[in-house]
C-alpha cells in the first residue's frame, strides 16, 4: 500500500474541514454551553447541570419528548410496512416498473413547506377533500381544534415525504434475492406465503434494520412540520423535541437549556438506535 | 386468488400508491390555474375555467418573491458545486488508501453526520452574527455543502472503488501525477456518482426550510421560507397566490427527480446500502 502524502492530506481538508466547522465545532461548544448559563450579549457562566434540571423538570419537556417518541414510533414502523409492501408490489410487476418508481420518489423531492402547505389544504376542516373523505366515513377531523387529529396529520405528512427512502432501501434488497430460491421452494411446495417469509424476510433484514436505523435519527429531529402546521400549539400540546428546542434557545433565548435539551436529543437518538441494533443482532445471531 | 382478481388488485392498490405520491403536488399545480371561486367550491369542479391569473398577482403583488427564487437557484448551485468537489477529492483519497487514521477520519465524518441540524444552530447563531455572517448566501452554502459532505463522501467512494486501479498503476508508470490521474481519469469515469451527488445536495438546498429560517432575515432568504411566510399571512384570503408561489417553487425539483432519478436511486443504494 502506497503512503499518504501531502497531496492526499490536501485532498481531505475541504471535507473534514467544512464537518469540523459547521458540525463538529458547534456541537462540542454545544456542550460546554449546556453547562452554563448564557443569553444574548452574555458571557457564559459555569452553572454544572442545572440547565439540565431545568429542562428535565419542565412539563412540557417532557410533552415534547413524548410526542416525538410517539411520532418516531408510528412513521418509522408505518413506513416500514408500506415501504416493503410497495417494494413488493412494484417488484412483482412484469413492466412499467420505472414509470411507477419514479411516481413513488416524487415526494422524496418536495419541500417540506409544499408538502404542509399541499396537506394542509387537503385537510381544511372546511373545504378539504380528506376532510370531506373522513366525514362520509363518519369520522370529524379538525386538526386545528384536536390535539390527536393534528399529531395524525403531522404524522401523515411525515411518512407522505420519507415513504420513498425506505421503499427504495427495501426494494433494493427484495430484487437483490436470487429467483432460483423461490423456484427452489416452490418445487418444494411451499406457497408464496411461506416463501415471503422464509427467504423474502431474513434476506431483507439487514436492509431493513439500516433503513429503521437511519429513519429513527432523522425522525427524532422532527421540526419544520410540526413548526409549520401548528407551531407546537394549542398550548404546547403539540410540541416535539425540535421545536421546544427553538423555542427554548430562540424565543426565550435560553441558550444553557436549549443546549442541553440538544445533548438530551442526542443521547435520546443514540439510545433508541442502539438499543434497536442490539436486540436486531441478538435475535439474527440467535436464528443461526 | 383467480387470475383476474389478482390483476385487479394490483391495479387497485398501484393507482392508490400513484394518487398518494402524486396528487398532493398536483392538486398544488391544478390549483394554482384556478380563480379564487373555483379553489373554493365544493365539490371541487373537475372542469374549470383556467387561469394565468394567480401568477400576474404574485408578479404584480409579491415583485420580491422573484428575487428569492434567485437566491435559491444561486446558493443551490454554489452549494452543489462545493459539496461535489469536497466529496471527489475525499473519496479518492478513501477509495485508494487504507489505513487506522484514515478510517478514524471517515468514521468521524459519518458519525457527526447524526447530530441533529438544529442542535448546532445554537452556537452557531451568535458566531455567524459576531462574523457578519447573518443573513449572507454563503452561511446557507456553507451550511448546505457540509450537510451532504459525509454521504456523499460515502457515495463517491464507491463509485471510485469500481474504476479499476490498473488505470491508476498505468498513468503512473506513464509519468502522470496523482492530480492528473484525478483530473482525466478518476473524474470522468466518476461522473455518475457526481451527478448523484450533485442532485441530492441540490435538492437538499432548494428545499430546505429549518437553517434558512434560523439564518436569513431579508437579504439571504430562500423560496421555502418565503412560502412558509406566505402560508401565514395570506392564508384564507388568497391561496391561489400563494399555490402559484408554490408551483414556481416545485416543478423545476419535479423536473430534476423524474430526469435524474435513476442517479439518485445509485447514490441511495450506494450511499446507504453497500455504505
Amino acid at each position: 500500500m502506497r503512503r499518504l502524502t501531502f497531496f492526499h492530506l490536501l485532498l481531505l481538508t475541504p471535507s473534514q474541514a467544512l464537518a469540523t466547522i459547521m458540525l463538529a465545532g458547534p456541537a462540542v461548544y454545544v456542550l460546554w454551553l449546556s453547562f452554563t448559563t448564557s443569553s444574548y450579549g452574555l458571557d457564559p457562566q459555569f452553572i454544572g447541570l442545572a440547565n439540565y434540571v431545568t429542562v428535565l423538570t419542565d412539563g412540557h419537556f417532557w410533552t415534547a419528548a413524548w410526542n416525538t417518541f410517539l411520532i418516531v414510533n408510528v412513521v418509522v414502523y408505518a413506513e416500514l410496512l408500506l415501504g416493503f409492501g410497495m417494494a413488493l408490489l412494484v417488484a412483482s410487476l412484469k413492466k412499467g416498473r420505472m414509470i411507477l418508481f419514479a411516481v413513488i420518489l416524487v415526494p422524496y423531492g418536495i419541500s417540506e413547506v409544499v408538502g404542509v402547505l399541499s396537506w394542509r389544504f387537503l385537510a381544511d376542516p372546511n373545504i378539504g377533500l380528506v376532510t370531506h373523505a373522513l366525514g362520509a366515513l363518519g369520522i370529524t377531523f379538525n386538526w386545528p381544534r384536536s390535539v390527536p387529529n393534528a399529531l395524525t396529520l403531522i404524522c401523515t405528512i411525515s411518512i407522505w415525504h420519507q415513504l420513498p427512502f425506505t421503499f427504495v432501501i427495501l426494494y433494493a434488497a427484495i430484487i437483490s434475492v436470487p429467483r432460483e430460491l423461490y423456484e427452489a421452494a416452490r418445487v418444494d411446495g411451499a406457497t408464496p406465503l411461506q416463501a415471503m417469509w422464509t427467504i423474502t424476510i431474513p434476506i431483507i433484514v439487514p436492509a431493513a434494520t439500516l433503513a429503521i436505523v437511519f429513519r429513527y435519527i432523522f425522525a427524532f429531529r422532527i421540526f419544520s412540520e410540526v413548526w409549520l402546521v401548528t407551531k407546537g400549539g394549542p398550548v404546547q400540546l403539540t410540541e416535539v423535541l425540535g421545536t421546544y428546542l427553538y423555542r427554548v434557545g430562540f424565543s426565550f433565548a435560553d441558550f444553557g437549556a436549549a443546549a442541553a435539551t440538544g445533548w438530551l436529543m442526542v443521547i435520546g437518538s443514540l439510545l433508541l438506535t442502539s438499543m434497536y441494533l442490539r436486540s436486531m443482532y441478538r435475535k439474527s445471531f440467535a436464528n443461526d | 386468488m383467480t387470475k383476474p382478481l389478482q390483476l385487479a388488485t394490483k391495479a387497485i392498490l398501484i393507482a392508490l400508491i400513484v394518487v398518494w405520491s402524486v396528487f398532493p403536488v398536483l392538486y398544488i399545480v391544478i390549483n394554482s390555474f384556478k380563480f379564487q371561486r373555483d379553489i373554493f367550491a365544493f365539490p371541487p369542479p373537475v372542469l374549470f375555467t383556467p387561469t394565468l391569473g394567480n401568477y400576474f398577482d404574485l408578479w404584480n403583488n409579491y415583485p420580491d418573491f422573484f428575487g428569492f427564487v434567485g437566491n435559491s437557484v444561486f446558493i443551490s448551485i454554489c452549494a452543489m458545486l462545493l459539496s461535489v468537489f469536497a466529496a471527489a477529492c475525499a473519496g479518492f483519497v478513501y477509495s485508494r488508501y487504507r489505513g487506522k487514521a484514515l478510517s478514524a477520519t471517515a468514521f468521524y465524518l459519518v458519525a457527526i453526520r447524526l447530530l441533529p441540524p438544529l442542535v448546532i444552530t445554537i452556537p452557531l447563531f451568535p458566531w455567524v452574527n459576531q462574523l457578519g455572517l447573518a443573513d449572507t448566501h454563503l452561511i446557507l452554502i456553507l451550511l448546505y455543502a457540509t450537510f451532504w459532505i459525509p454521504l456523499n463522501v460515502l457515495i463517491m467512494k464507491e463509485f471510485i472503488d469500481q474504476i479499476p486501479r490498473d488505470l491508476d498503476e498505468a498513468s503512473i508508470m506513464d509519468g502522470a501525477s496523482e492530480a492528473q490521474i484525478l483530473r482525466h481519469i478518476i473524474a470522468p469515469l466518476a461522473v455518475q456518482g457526481m451527478v448523484a451527488c450533485a442532485v441530492f445536495v441540490f435538492v437538499f438546498s432548494w428545499n430546505e426550510y429549518v437553517y434558512a429560517f434560523i439564518f436569513t432575515i431579508q437579504n439571504a432568504k430562500t423560496t421555502p421560507l418565503v412560502l412558509s411566510e406566505l402560508m401565514d399571512s395570506v392564508t384564507g384570503t388568497n391561496y391561489g397566490v400563494l399555490f402559484a408561489a408554490a408551483t414556481i417553487q416545485l416543478v423545476p425539483i419535479l423536473i430534476v427527480v423524474v430526469l435524474l432519478q435513476r442517479f439518485l436511486v445509485a447514490g441511495l443504494t450506494a450511499g446507504a446500502v453497500k455504505g
